[in-house]
């Protein structure tokens, strides 16, 4: 009997149709949770972070040093590039290509990683109520970490790239495109469907596409080549990427306000 | 079940959910992270059979279901099947056994695990099987060994409470026969 019922739940769940339905229980559910969770979240890290600085003072006082010295660089270069970013803006807007910067963003703060030991994602504590909705693609430090796929009212959960059912069109060269594939945490992301021999070099950076049904918008900075080879006989390069964004990195990200457009209807 | 055992159960259900959310999941090696979920309704089976593991396991993945981001129902589905599987395959053993209930959480955690992994497969969720399950194996069985005792505790305040009260009350006037 209870077999029969939590078929029937994943049934529903996974019907397009009645999804809603689970989602909006996921959705009540999660809004009265996470106060709770928070609050107990906030009793616990002082102490977490007490024991974990104490145990690591040397560390933490040369990272610190080092992170200031990182900022300071940081902005010497947004001075510098304040007036490139002015000329590259206009250029995209007469292209009529979104530009990220000109998109509104949501700063979120991460409230878990992987609270399911299968699959690649963080909780954000961002939700519909604060505009962030199922599709927006989230940037972290360096470029993209992910997207939003389920959205609560108070609370987001964002897929990483690196997640195996991670799918991103992309951009890079002189213009070619392939879809860069999460394999899991286990494994290094591959760049597929790029042609055999195609110009490659190692550290190249792969943008979002505007192509993939526009699923992201373009010029999102998503991984940089590591390896590549074209094997004998295949019918496409094989080419291994990292993450462009410091994936360890994820205490505070950007969700980029922005939805794929809706497919345009066909006439009869 | 009595409607106390329902609250009490609830309860353990409840805490165990906030326990996984706030302690464990920072608590990661390798990757992965311990499991509190899978031990509800092994020690659930352990201690009052298989019809209630399966009661707990289903209850218990409903409820980790809620804060999951992966297909709804599938820990209620695998829970289940987890409890009474736990339940009729220790029938016969004595329960008093000292083995038992680290035996019953390793190997039924990391079954748990695995069918979880292959029925996400299966419903399109193909990520799932993309892990490293050595790690997750790794990690999944020594925690579970060691969390088995704290969750049996709990589950027994929350299960059988009713049922040592009654076996009190029942043994008394054979022994006061005694006298």
């Amino acid at each position: 009997m209870l077999v029969v019922v939590s078929l029937s739940i994943i049934s529903l769940d996974l019907n397009g149709r009645t999804h809603s339905l689970t989602s909006g229980v996921k959705s009540v559910a999660n809004g009265a949770f996470s106060p709770l969770r928070e609050g107990v979240v906030d009793v616990l890290n002082p102490i977490g972070n007490f024991l974990s600085g104490a145990l690591h003072y040397g560390s933490l006082k040369a990272e610190n040093e080092k992170l200031q010295a990182t900022v300071g660089a940081f902005r010497a270069e947004k001075a510098e590039r304040n007036f490139e970013n002015t000329q590259l803006s206009q250029v995209m807007a007469l292209q009529n290509l979104p530009f990220l910067q000109s998109l509104p963003t949501v700063t979120a703060q991460t409230q878990d990683e992987n609270s399911s030991n299968f699959t690649v994602t963080i909780t954000i504590d961002k939700g519909r109520a604060d505009g962030v909705d199922v599709g927006m693609p989230v940037i972290g430090a360096g470029g993209l970490i992910g997207q939003v796929i389920q959205s609560f009212h108070y609370t987001s959960v964002v897929r990483l790239i690196t997640d195996g059912q991670s799918r991103v069109g992309v951009t890079f060269g002189n213009g070619y495109t392939g879809i860069v594939d999460g394999q899991g945490p286990a494994a290094a992301m591959t760049a597929d469907l790029v042609p055999p021999h195609t110009s490659l070099k190692a550290g190249e950076i792969m943008y979002t596409s505007s192509l993939d049904a526009a699923s992201f918008p373009p010029g999102i900075p998503v991984a940089t080549v590591k390896t590549f080879h074209t094997g004998a006989g295949a019918s496409q390069e094989s080419i291994t990427v990292v993450a462009q964004a410091d994936l360890n990195q994820l205490a505070y990200v950007d969700v980029v306000q922005w939805e794929p457009e809706p497919s345009p209807v066909n006439a009869p | 079940m009595s409607a106390r055992s329902i609250v009490r159960l609830t309860f353990v259900v409840f805490v165990a959910l906030l326990v996984q959310s706030t302690v464990m999941l920072p608590l990661r090696f390798d990757g992965a992270h311990p499991d509190l979920l899978w031990l509800l309704p092994i020690t659930a089976a352990l201690l009052a059979g298989p019809q209630t593991g399966a009661i707990v396991g289903f209850w218990a993945g409903l409820a980790f279901d809620l804060v999951l981001p992966t297909p709804f129902g599938l820990s209620a589905l695998v829970g289940c099947l987890l409890g009474y599987s736990v339940g009729a395959a220790t029938a016969a053993v004595d329960k008093r056994a000292v083995w038992l209930k680290p035996v019953a959480a390793l190997m039924g955690s990391v079954a748990a695990d695995m069918l979880f992994a292959v029925l996400g497969a299966v419903l399109g969720q193909q990520q799932m099987v993309q892990i490293d399950f050595l790690s997750l194996f790794s990690v999944i069985a020594v925690s579970s060994i060691i969390l088995v005792l704290p969750v049996n505790r709990l589950m027994r305040w929350a299960v059988t409470s009713e049922a040592h009260r009654r076996s009190l009350v029942s043994a008394q006037p054979a022994e006061s026969g005694l006298w």
